[in-house]
């Protein structure tokens, strides 16, 4: 007998492929394999194979054709499988599964509310650290119009930090004749006004602005006006305009104070005008007054301080703005060389201009965090449904061999999936309140003033939106994954091996250990980067400060221009208030500095070393401090060579200087620098090294010892200075001592944040200590959901196989045998996701290095350290359940369902 | 009841169902070709069936799988009470139109 012809297996299968309807598909199969038999014998195969191929595909154009047309799938009418009973109505299968989902969950009540409490965290943390970025990087500045507010900067943003006081006033002048992109384009320039109004005298931050400052930011104000462009001149300057939390404070909201007379800075100002309510800008700001500059003071391209802001002007967009002040910008470079020949030029959104340098990074950091937190607690649900899907197989493969669609199947577990989120979007709701108070709470009003959002940081509409967004992502990830794996399996393999004796099938086993491994590994690198961020608050509160910071009481003063004019008068100030200090018999030390470790602010110098010729771009900047002699001393900072400074170094004796070891190193490194020269500026006279002090820590930011210059008061007298005295007991005691020396001195000027040195640091460490908490919380939160998620993975695999188990024990397994290759799959997940963890937590402690400016040292031991840790707590969790295996009768684990 | 009228196809399809003792697609398709000179698209037939089927006018039932129809059994189709009734009507509804017009239908 020949062999039977066969038609084209392709073609078949396309016609297969196109037929829903298995009996039809196969009565339709065997009617064309009928007819091509026959036309294989009358006219060859050849033939018979394209005939085949052509009815085969009309056929199936046919069949998909009518599908189309009904818009469903052909139906059998003798079989009306369950999912058919409500085809017609989809709105009332959809209440029916609703119900069925419902009454799934409740069958697992235990499961259920972990799922959803684990949800419920991982969304309250997100929806707190995304109305954090929300309120402080996205939108902290929310008065009408404010994104076609600009500020135009002369650095470059590309260039890690943006410095907005950055402008010198020739240039913003030149600005403000030529734009046309811009309207009200103005400048401001900080100002510690001493307003001394009231019975004591204080200090509000202020700032001077020029005329068009308020219309720039569309603040209209409530009473009287702003300032106009007569009125930034000399003499014609004495005007200011009052915050509206001000006036309140102080004249309790008199409307009668236009027109009245307020000191400042020893001189009388006029009110012209009240700010609008919540206007505060720049950062917290209460007073403002006009810049007042001479002619020879508007032509300087040198001092660059001012930051300026404008309103695009209607017709213009930011990119026509950018291309006109970068078109200014060039053509300054060409005709001042000295001064803008390098100097970069910026049109930046307010938003962006006033954002705290580091505060993006730092909420970045956290949000990414949290988004990992999410993700763990999805992995760690799409597991436990994982294993539930597993025990419903049964169920699913029943249903399916009855005639139920997968969709209808698939449809049934995302509703439960989605039940599930919603209830974890409510339950996160209070949480998330919970923890946007904990935020507001942990940081003290001194510091919120300067960051720009605070006040907007609430649970809002928008961010209830977003957190049930962040739940359906999440949905999507832990319920498709296990939807689909559920839905998969061939139903007959399901039904006739049962679920009880395979071990599940291998794909889904690949997939629940990928998602462990990645539990493990996103825990190790988010437990390495908390990790990372406390090491640096330790070491900004205690590490090696280069100077003891017990005992010691802070303060400081800002003398103004106007009647401290003379460095004498300045000197005398000082001098004056140190005597009073040092009669005080609890002070054992009091001293002058400039500016004071952790005090906020800095100060720096052009260094150039005697004997050197620098170009001018190599010159570089290094901190600069004026000290009264018993600088060192006070603050325990070491000589380490060379003399004290003396009252004998005289502003007629040489210039003397003490410089820091690092200064020391960088520049005369293997020699001795005692009796060494430099100059602080080009024209400036050379200033010799008499002593070597120890480096102190400036900033808590700062990893690398600042290099620095100490000059004597008598020699070079502040403006802005602050006093440190060293006492015996609580530093606090003698705060009112301190304050009285200053105002016998003079009268009008206020004493500003009058502390010990102990809360300076905390106060200045607060941001950094509230993210590094916030982010240990949430890599505890992410290490303990890990955690539990190995330990679930490990005990279902276990309680899989205690059959085995039981059969091996009864062969004459020992228990440790048993415990072994139980716990075997967790030690190779561990490990592979401890591998993993390791690199993520490596690179991300490199990119928290780049990103937040050395804040932050990445150390392998530590990571290494976290790892340990991580395989410890992953060995007692797969060991546990293997052990209860272990130990059970091998007679009773044969019996095991 | 509801009197249900035929297309013209589905008129031939189930007529030619009527004509055949156990009736699957092949002859069916087979007849109608022989018997009205006109090609017939399997495809169409196929939907034609499957329609009439879910119409009710036909019923269908599997036979058993044979090895010249590599291991495929036939679908085997019998007109239904209302297909039946459908022909009928569909058939009476004509012969009423042609009434008197039979000289000038007949003639060659």
């Amino acid at each position: 007998m020949t062999p039977r012809p066969v038609p084209p297996r392709a073609a078949e299968r396309v016609l297969a492929a196109c037929i829903a309807d298995p009996e039809w598909r196969d009565a339709i199969a065997g009617d064309l394999r009928e007819e091509f038999a026959g036309l294989n014998r009358t006219r060859g195969p050849r033939e018979a194979r394209r005939w085949y191929w052509r009815q085969a595909l009309a056929i199936a154009g046919h069949a998909v054709g009518a599908r189309l047309r009904r818009g469903r799938r052909p139906e059998r009418a003798w079989i009306a499988p369950p999912e058919q009973e409500h085809r017609q109505r989809w709105g009332a299968g959809m209440l029916k599964d609703l119900g069925h989902a419902a009454r799934t969950l409740l069958r697992r009540p235990a499961t259920s509310a972990v799922i959803v409490l684990t949800l419920a965290v991982a969304l309250a943390t997100n929806s707190t650290s995304v109305a954090l970025l929300d309120a402080i990087v996205v939108r902290p500045f929310r008065f009408p119009g404010v994104d076609r507010v600009v500020m135009v900067v002369s650095s470059d943003p590309q260039q890690g930090l943006l410095d907005r006081e950055s402008v010198s006033a020739a240039d913003f002048a030149e600005w403000r004749r030529e734009t046309r992109t811009l309207q009200h384009l103005s400048a401001a320039q900080w100002w510690d006004a001493n307003l001394s109004a009231i019975d004591q005298p204080e200090q509000v931050a202020g700032h001077k602005v020029t005329a068009g400052f308020f219309e720039a930011l569309g603040a209209d104000p409530i009473l009287g006006r702003t300032f106009t462009r007569e009125e930034e001149v000399p003499g014609a300057h004495r005007r200011v305009v009052l915050g509206h939390a001000l006036w309140t404070r102080l004249f309790a909201g008199d409307p009668g104070i236009i027109g009245r007379t307020v000191r400042v800075d020893g001189e009388p100002f006029d009110v012209v005008g009240i700010a609008p309510p919540g206007f505060a800008i720049p950062l917290g700001n209460q007073i403002w007054a006009p810049i007042a500059y001479t002619p020879d003071e508007w032509a300087d391209r040198r001092g660059r301080y001012l930051i300026t802001v404008a309103r695009l002007q209607d017709d213009a967009t930011l990119a026509d703005a950018r291309a006109e002040l970068g078109a200014i910008a060039e053509r300054q470079r060409r005709e001042y060389p000295d001064t803008n020949a390098k100097l970069p030029n910026a049109v930046v959104t307010f938003t962006d201009g006033m954002q705290d340098a580091g505060a993006g990074a730092f909420l970045s950091l956290m949000t990414g965090a949290s988004l990992l937190l999410l993700v763990i607690a999805s992995a760690n649900i799409a597991n436990l449904l994982l294993a539930r899907g597993t025990e419903r197989t049964q169920e699913f493969a029943l249903r399916l061999a009855l005639g139920g669609g997968r969709t209808r199947l698939v449809r049934q577990l995302l509703l439960e999936a989605g039940l599930l989120a919603g209830l974890a979007t409510f339950v996160a709701m209070p949480l998330a309140m919970a923890g946007i108070g904990l935020t507001r709470a942990s940081i003290p009003p001194a510091i919120v003033r300067f960051i720009p959002g605070w006040e907007y940081l609430r649970l809002s509409p928008e961010l209830f939106a977003v957190t049930a967004l962040l739940a359906a992502a999440a949905m999507a990830l832990f319920a498709l994954v296990p939807a689909l794996q559920t839905v998969r399996p061939e139903i007959a393999d399901t039904l006739r091996t049962g679920a009880r004796t395979t071990t599940a099938g291998r794909s889904r086993h690949w997939l629940r250990a990928t998602l462990s491994v990645a539990q493990v590994a996103i825990s190790l690198a988010l437990l390495s980067a908390s990790g990372l961020m406390l090491a640096s608050v330790d070491r900004a509160m205690n590490g090696a400060l280069g100077f003891d910071r017990d005992n010691l009481l802070v303060a400081r003063v800002v003398l103004p221009d106007g009647p401290y004019e003379q460095a004498e008068r300045r000197r005398q100030f000082i001098s004056g208030v140190l005597d009073r200090l040092r009669s005080i018999p609890a002070v054992n030390d009091a001293a002058m500095v400039s500016n004071i470790p952790y005090g906020g602010n800095n100060s720096s110098r052009p260094f150039r070393p005697e004997g050197e010729v620098l170009r001018e771009s190599d010159v570089r900047n290094v901190d600069y401090r004026r000290v009264t002699p018993e600088y060192a001393t006070t603050l325990r900072i070491p000589l380490l060579a060379g003399r004290a400074l003396t009252s004998a170094d005289r502003l007629d004796s040489p210039a003397v200087a003490h410089v820091s070891r690092s200064l020391a190193d960088r520049y005369w490194p293997g020699s001795d620098p005692l009796g060494r020269q430099f100059r602080l500026a080009a024209d400036g006279p050379p200033i010799t090294v008499v002593g070597v002090v120890g480096d102190v820590l400036h900033d808590w930011f700062q990893q690398r010892r600042a290099p620095t210059v100490y000059r004597p008061l008598a020699q070079d007298a502040p403006y802005s200075h602050h006093y440190v005295a060293r006492v015996v007991g609580s530093p606090l005691a003698l705060a009112g001592d301190l304050r009285r020396a200053v105002q016998a001195m003079d009268a009008d000027l206020p004493v500003i944040g009058l502390q010990s040195m102990e809360e300076l640091m905390e106060e200045r460490t607060t941001g950094l200590n509230t993210i590094a908490g916030m982010l240990t919380v949430v890599a505890g939160m992410a290490f303990g959901l890990a955690m539990m998620g190995l330990y679930s993975l490990m005990a279902f695999l276990v309680s899989r196989r205690t059959q085995e188990l039981g059969v091996r024990m009864a062969l004459g397994a020992t228990a440790w045998q048993v415990v072994r290759l139980a716990t075997g799959q967790g030690l190779k997940i561990t490990a592979v996701g401890i591998a993993c963890g390791a690199l993520a937590a490596i690179g991300l402690g490199r990119v928290m290095e780049s990103v937040l400016f050395g804040i932050v040292a990445s150390s392998v031991w530590q990571v290494a350290g976290l790892a340990g840790l991580v395989a410890i707590v992953a060995l007692v969790a797969s060991y546990l359940p293997a052990r209860r295996t272990a130990s059970l009768d091998p007679t009773v684990a044969l019996r095991r369902e | 009841m509801k009197t249900t009228y035929l297309g013209e196809f589905e008129y031939a399809v189930l007529l030619a169902v009527l004509q055949i003792e156990s009736a699957y697609a092949v002859p069916v398709r087979a007849l109608i070709e022989v018997r009205t000179g006109r090609s017939v698209a399997r495809g169409a037939l196929y939907t034609a069936l499957e329609r009439l089927e879910a119409k009710g006018l036909l019923r269908s039932r599997m036979g058993d799988p044979t090895d010249d129809r590599g291991g495929k059994p036939r679908r085997y189709f019998t007109v239904t009470p209302a297909g039946l009734r459908a022909i009928k009507a569909t058939h009476g509804a004509f012969a009423k139109l042609t009434q008197g017009l039979e000289t000038l239908l007949e003639r060659p």
